[in-house]
Parts: C-alpha cells; structure tokens; sequence
C-alpha cells in the first residue's frame, strides 16, 4: 500500500511537469495551428540556463526561475519575431513543421557543442532534504517545484480568462481573420503566445534541474510527452491540459509499479495512438 | 521538321547529360580509393533514398511522417533476425523484410490514417517510438544490444564484403532504381491521385479519389522502400541495434527531402549529395574537439532553407537564371509549347 | 428511363447538433435540364447540395439518382457515377500548374484514362471548351477569381459527368464575368449535361434555369419556372422584405 501511495505522489509531482509543458504546447498550438516541435529543447535550454546562473553566478535555482522566464520569453519572441511569422505566410505545413523541427535541432546541438556530453545536476544546500508525510518521502525540491508549477499554472489561467491581452489571445485562437478585423494585432499576438509558450517550456526546465540532470537531449522525452498532454487534454483548454499531465504521470508511474519499468514508454506512446484515433474517429462519424 | 528535330535534340542532349552524370558516379571507386570517402558516398545513396521514400509520402502526399526510421529499423531488423535465426539467403530476406514492413504498415497503422495535418504527424512519431520501445523490450529482437550479421568470406550470394566497392555500385543502383521508381510513380494515375490528395482531401473526393485508399497506397511504398534501405544499412554496416529508430534518425531522413526541394522528386538525391558530406567532412574534422558541431550545421542549413529559399535547392534553381543557362546553352531545350505540340502530334 | 428525373430528393432532413438546417426537403431534378435552386443566407441551401453530394448524409430521408438509392454513396464515388460537382469555396490544387489540375480529374470518373497520353488530351479538350487553353501552364494559385471558377468547371468536367452540380459559381464576378459564366454553363448544358446549380446572381437564374426550387429556413417554399417563382407572394415577401398588399399598393 506504501508503495503504491508513493507512487502516486511521485506520478502526481511527475505529472506537474507535463502539465507545464502541455500548457505552453497547448498556447503555441491553440494560436498558431502549429506544433512546436522544439518545445522540449526550449526546457533544455531552460535548465542550462538555470545551470549557467547557479554556476557562475551562485543564484538559486528557484530564484532564477523569474529570471529565465524573462529570458525564455525575450527568446521565444525574438524567434516568432524572425523566424515563424515570415513563414506562417507560406502557408506550408510541411516547412513551418521542419523549422520547428531544426530549431530543436539546432538547440540540443548547440548544447552539445557549448556543454558537451556532460551531465551536469546542481547541488544546493536543500537538494537532499526529505519531507515524510505518513507512509510517503517527498524529496524537498520536487515539493517546492510542484507547488511553484501550480501557481503558474494557475496564474496562466487567470490571464488568458480574465485579461484584456488574454481574451485578445483567445480571440486569435478562434478567428484570426475575425480577430484582425476587430482591430487586434494579429502578428504582436503570435509572438506574444509563442513567447509565453517558451517561457513555461523554461520555467518546467529551470524547476526541473533540482533533482533532473542536465544534458543536451534531457528535454525529448518532455517535449514529447507535451504533445500527448495537448492532444488528451483537449486543444485551448488549460485545466484540460493540467489534468492530462497528471493523468500522464499517474500512468507512467502505475505502469512501472504494477508491470515494469521498462514498459512504461511503450505504454505511453499506445495509450496516445488509441486516444487520439478513437477521438478522431468519433469527430469524424459526428460530422 | 524542324520542331520535331527540335524535341528529339532536346531529348537526346537530356539522355547525354544523364549518362554523364551516371558514368562520372560509376568511374569514382576506380579512382578513389579511400574507404572513408567510398563510405561517405555510400551514406549519401541509402540516405537520398532513404529520403525519396519520405519525400513519396510527406513532398507528395502531404502527409509529414516523423517516423521513417522505424521503417528502416523494421526492415533491417526483419531481415536480419531472418538470416540470423532461419539462415535463408539475405537477398529473400530482403524481400520478405518488405513485405513485413508492408503489413505493419497498412495493417497496424490503418486506423490511423484517418488523421490529418499535425496529427498524423504526431501519431507517426508515437508510432515509431512505440516499436522501438516494443523491440527493447522483446527477448526475440535481442532487446537493447542488438543484432549482428555473421561475417565471413566476400559472397555476392550472402551480400557480404569486406571492401565498400561493392556497396557502393549496390547502393548507387538501389538509389537510381528507387529514382525510377518515383518518377515513375509521380506521372501516374498514383501520383496525381496523392498530389491531389496534398492540396485538398475535398477536392480528391469530389473528383473520385479515395483519400484513404491512396494514403494508405502511399505509405505501403513509402515504407517499403524504407525497408529496403534498411536492408542495405544493416547488410553494410553488419550490426543493428534500436538506436537505429530514435526520432533523431527520423528528421535527419527528412532532411535531404526539405534541403533539396521537397516538390521533386530530385529534391531528396540534390538534398542529400549537398548535405551529407559536408556533415561527414564537419563531423571528421571537428567531433573530437566540438562534438555535434555537423547537426549544428545541418540545422543551421535546413533553417535558412526554410526562411529565405522555402521550395528547397531545387526550387530556387528552377527559377534561376543557372536553369535559363542550362535550357538554353547546353540542353538546348524547345520552347514547352513545342514539346507539348510534338508530344501531342505522337512524333517523340 | 428517360421519365424518371436524374435525381429525386425525398423527404431529406438535416440537423447538427440540434439545429435543423434542412427540414423535409422534396425534389427533383430533370433530365437534360438546367434546375437552379436560390434561397437567401442561411436557407440550407449549401447544406442540401452537400448532402446530395454525398459530402455528408442526410439524417433521414433518401436521395435517388436514375431510380437508385444513393443516399449512403460516399463523395468519392460520384464521378464513377458521371456525376460531378464544384465547390462555392474554389479548391484549385494551388501548386499544380491549370494543365495538371485538369490532368488530375481526366484519371478519374467512369471514363478514367488509361494512360498519361489520354488523359492529357482529355485535358486539352476539357481546357479548350472552357477557355482555360492558353493558360495550361499558369500555377492555378496565380490565376485570378474568375479563372479558378472556371476551372473548378474544367476539374468537374474532366471526369466525363452526365450531370453536373455547380456551387454558387458566380459569386464574385462582375457582370461582363457573369455573362461570360451563363454562356459556358450553356454549352455545357447544350453538350448533354444536365445542371443543378446554386446561385445569388438572380439575372443568372432567370436566364439559365428551366425550374426553380426556393428554400427559406431550411424548408421548400416554392417550384417552377423562374417567372412563376419570383412572381411568388411568399417568395417576394422572404426576399424583399414586402407582402404582395404593400407592393401593390
């Protein structure tokens, strides 16, 4: 029983993660109609960062969570700013996927060339405190990282519900024709999401490197599992999304517990297949 | 008369060049001796056609996979668990290889097709990542560590050389065959059906295409010849191991396909003898000391394709004043209204 | 054979989600014929035409042609049934050149070409009937309004229909545009196509269409010829905004 309670807590903290990342995905994805394939670089990018501020300039990693979302979002947007919106003209599917595809590349690689293979962890004062909470060990940081990510979670939501700039984001989501019409930049829009969507992809990134090691590829499987997190948890919608991670983690960890360990990436991608053709199929009969 | 004579010089000059091109390909091993180089060339004949594979289903079609390299995996490793468990010859294997990949393809990923744009795209990745999670877990596949090919002395029969010469006048015809192939494929009834199919699914019903019947035509071809191209891999490099299908080995398949211009069927061969050896010469001459620094490149390249040059290599060459020069000086080429005249009047 | 009408629509309904856009639609559609069907926005017209496109099924309801039931019949089994249709948002294939949009549909349909020979020259028939010929080797993206509807017609023609369904065909040409439209609709008509067509254009209508259906809040409220029609009380009052009474006096 232990176990398993345990389990569930280190799937459910797991699963915030994915949550974050989903979200960010889900922003990008709502916005653009496209996917960015280089969403679990940019959580790459996120921990070096966080790695590079601790390393040289002695910062937490907590407290450089604001500071590498600044960054990640002046990034991101610099990026929309350069490189997507001149080919969001082209209206070609296959080139904007591929320029996605070879930012990530360019980023996990650029990594390898700066840091090298290296796998790095930051070591802070706290990082082997352990919290007991009946039968369950919660490591200090997961903890903290967990009730951060909530908060920001949260706090996305609040502003794509109730502020001026998010209803403007919502808008686009919709119509963006309709939306240009009203009067709403469209292209300050696109690089606002896309900044916003960088950013999270960071901040999961930066609160990661408490207890994740640090490498060129760390964010694949992240970046990946982003994509399952927007496609369960239903496209635009942010507690959809939130519940789609936890999902997610919750079924990584009960499959490593109950079948094993090495399973639990085969399970993932399966499950994905079904539900996403299952939904598909269902939106298609419907029609 | 003069138009027809026209036509036939052009066709004849086209032939000329093309048999050139083929001779200066099939002369460079008598010449060059180096290994690496041989093998290099090697690198870019399975990866261009590895890539036209891609370019059938994605620059075609419309439809992005982003997993290729399980095909490839697929086919390599269907043919050599043949060899190595049932000992039949590697040449069947190859053939059985395909059509095993062929059913994976049409069968298990049938539900799938009928996902469109990002979602096919996401569910080929899933897809690929699944097989290989399924080939590390499973005992008959050898699980992590792989499969090796026995060695032994040089054999047509059991495809097996020590020297890459052989390999290289295998995959060079395995590359033009597959060139063939799809330039066959494109002029056909296939062919118009699948670019139909690129542009609007609608408008492909509404003239009587079945979408889905030629989706699934599509992939089928396209992941059999991946699976031939892992035939070769694994035949060539005598070892295979589920590395083969992480989802970096799927991009760097499509690659060539984007670099060279996606909208032709050249574009994966321009792509890859562009590409592949200026990554090669990168990653000799600089892994020790910058390791990644030929992905960097290679990511570098596909993003300035993409932002300034978006039809690829060849798209911006047919467009260029280099394309008026060749036409009109060295292939001597009609006016398009003349050729179609002569075509139509049947005088080819 | 010749007696029973190419198409008859019974008792067609369909709704989404709830809402009704078609409700108990009846029809028919005349061999030989130009049959028009008009309604103002939102009158279901659309939605009717998809429907008997096979686009989507009706929810209930049956749709004939020549006598058989086609109402299950997918889209993409029309053109083997010489039936063809064009789309009110033109679907030109944007990076083929006008030639190979044409070449595309000549490999289809009931009299699909056998090889590339046949249907390029099918092709070349189809773009030299409707004016398209020197313009073969334009990249349809590149083409203007006028141009792409034209060779919406071309891409239906070239799968040989017996009868064709033209979507709003006109919509954003201008009155010279139009004219040139009417004309091309005639010939093909005169060709041997039967045509059932949606249109705003009311000169359109009353010059091409032998009979009329009129829809208004999904349903059927008026049939005949185009005279009887707009002479119609309830159709001047759904389209004008007038009862007879007022107009008169």
């Amino acid at each position: 029983m232990s176990t398993f309670l345990q389990a569930c807590v280190n799937g459910l903290l797991m699963g915030g993660f994915y949550s974050l990342m989903g979200m960010g995905q889900n922003v990008i994805f709502g916005v653009m109609k496209i996917v960015n394939f280089c969403h679990g670089e940019m959580l790459m990018v996120g921990m070096y960062l966080t790695f590079v501020l601790y390393t040289f300039f002695g910062i937490d990693p907590y407290l450089s969570v604001p500071i590498v979302a600044v960054v990640m979002f002046l990034f991101g947007a610099l990026i929309q700013h350069t490189l997507i919106t001149p080919s969001l003209g082209t209206k070609s599917f296959t080139n904007l996927l591929f320029l996605t595809v070879g930012l990530g590349l360019l980023l996990s690689n650029g990594a390898l060339v700066i840091f090298g293979s290296t796998y790095y962890t930051i070591n802070t004062p706290y990082s082997q405190t352990y919290i007991n909470l009946g039968p369950v060990t919660m490591a200090l940081p997961r903890l903290i990282s967990f009730g951060v990510l909530v908060v920001i979670s949260s706090a996305l939501f609040a502003f794509l519900k109730y502020t001026t700039t998010g209803k403007q984001i919502r808008a686009v989501s919709q119509n963006p024709v309709g939306a240009e019409v009203v009067g709403i930049n469209v292209k300050s829009i696109y690089i606002l999401t896309y900044g916003i969507g960088v950013a999270l992809a960071g901040v999961a990134g930066s609160l990661l490197t408490g207890f994740y090691t640090i490498f060129p590829t760390a964010g694949a499987s992240f970046g990946f599992r982003a994509l399952i997190v927007v496609v369960v948890g239903g496209l635009g919608s942010i507690p959809g999304a939130f519940l789609a991670g936890i999902f997610l983690g919750l079924l990584e960890t009960m499959v490593a517990l109950f079948i094993s360990p090495s399973y639990s990436d085969l399970i993932v991608f399966v499950t994905f297949i079904v539900i996403l053709v299952v939904r598909q199929t269902i939106i298609a009969r419907r029609r | 008369m003069d138009k027809k004579k026209a036509v036939r010089d052009y066709h004849r000059n086209l032939a000329v060049t093309a048999g050139i091109i083929l001779l200066i390909f099939i002369a460079i091993p008598i010449f060059v001796k180096s290994p690496y180089i041989l093998n290099v060339f090697v690198l870019v004949f399975y990866m261009s056609t590895l890539s036209m594979a891609w370019n059938l289903l994605g620059g075609m079609t419309g439809q992005n996979s982003l997993g290729h390299a399980a095909y490839m995996g697929l086919g390599a490793y269907a043919s050599c668990l043949l060899v190595v468990r049932t000992g039949i010859n590697p040449w069947l294997s190859a053939v059985a290889g395909m059509v095993a990949v062929a059913v994976v393809a049409g069968v298990i990923f049938y539900p799938c097709f009928i996902l469109r744009g990002p979602y096919f795209t996401l569910v080929s990745i899933a897809f690929g990542e699944a097989i290989r999670q399924f080939i590390i877990n499973s005992e008959f596949f050898g699980r992590a560590s792989g499969v090796g090919l026995p060695y032994g002395k040089d054999s047509w029969i059991d495809f097996r050389f020590g020297s890459k010469v052989p390999y290289y006048y295998v995959g060079l015809a395995m590359m033009i065959l597959i060139y063939a192939f799809m330039k066959k494929i494109e002029r056909s009834k296939i062919g118009y059906a699948l670019k139909t199919i690129r542009e609007d699914e609608d408008a492909a019903a509404a003239i009587g295409i079945n979408p889905i019947k030629y989706k699934i035509m599509a992939v089928v071809i396209s992941a059999m010849v991946a699976a031939l191209v892992g035939f070769f891999y694994a035949s060539y490099i005598r070892y295979i191991d589920p590395e083969l299908m992480i989802q970096a080995k799927s991009t760097e398949a499509v690659l060539p396909a984007i670099v060279g211009g996606a909208a032709f069927v050249e574009g994966p061969i321009i792509g890859g003898l562009i590409m592949i050896p200026l990554s090669e010469f990168l990653r000799a001459t600089y892994s020790a000391i910058l390791p990644g620094i030929n992905m960097l490149m290679y990511a570098v390249v596909l993003l300035v394709v993409i932002r300034f040059r978006p039809a690829g290599i060849l798209g911006w060459y047919m467009n260029s004043r280099a394309k008026q020069f060749v036409d009109e000086r060295i292939l001597k080429k009609p006016s398009v209204e003349v050729i179609e005249e002569v075509e139509m009047a049947g005088g080819r | 054979m010749s007696d029973t009408p190419i198409i008859e629509v019974s008792h067609i309904t369909k709704r989404f989600k709830g809402l009704t856009a078609v409700k108990d639609v009846s029809f028919t559609i005349k061999r030989g014929a130009i049959t028009g069907m008009i309604g103002p926005n939102g009158a279901g017209k659309s939605t009717t035409f998809n429907m008997i496109c096979g686009y989507y099924p009706p929810t209930e309801g049956k749709i004939f042609y020549d006598g058989k039931d086609i109402t299950d019949k997918k889209a993409y089994d029309y053109t083997n049934m010489k039936v063809s249709r064009t789309f009110q948002i033109m679907k030109p294939l944007k990076n083929l050149s006008v030639l190979d949009n044409v070449v595309a549909s000549a490999w289809f349909g009931h009299a699909a070409a056998k090889n590339e020979r046949q249907a390029r020259e099918k092709a070349m028939e189809v773009l030299q009937f409707t004016g398209l010929y020197e313009k073969r080797h334009v990249l349809s993206k590149d083409m203007g309004t006028p141009d792409q509807k034209r060779l919406e017609m071309a891409r239906a023609l070239a799968t040989s229909p017996q009868l064709l369904f033209l979507d709003e065909n006109m919509a954003g040409l201008n009155p010279a545009e139009t004219e040139e439209a009417i004309k091309l609709i005639r010939r093909i008509n005169e060709s041997g196509v039967t045509i059932f067509l949606i249109e705003h254009i009311m000169q359109a209508v009353v010059s091409l269409c032998e009979e009329v259906i009129v829809l208004h809040h999904g349903e059927k409220i008026a049939v005949g010829t185009p005279d009887e029609v707009m002479n119609d009380p309830y159709v001047m009052e759904v389209y004008l905004g007038v009862k007879k009474e007022d107009a008169d006096a």
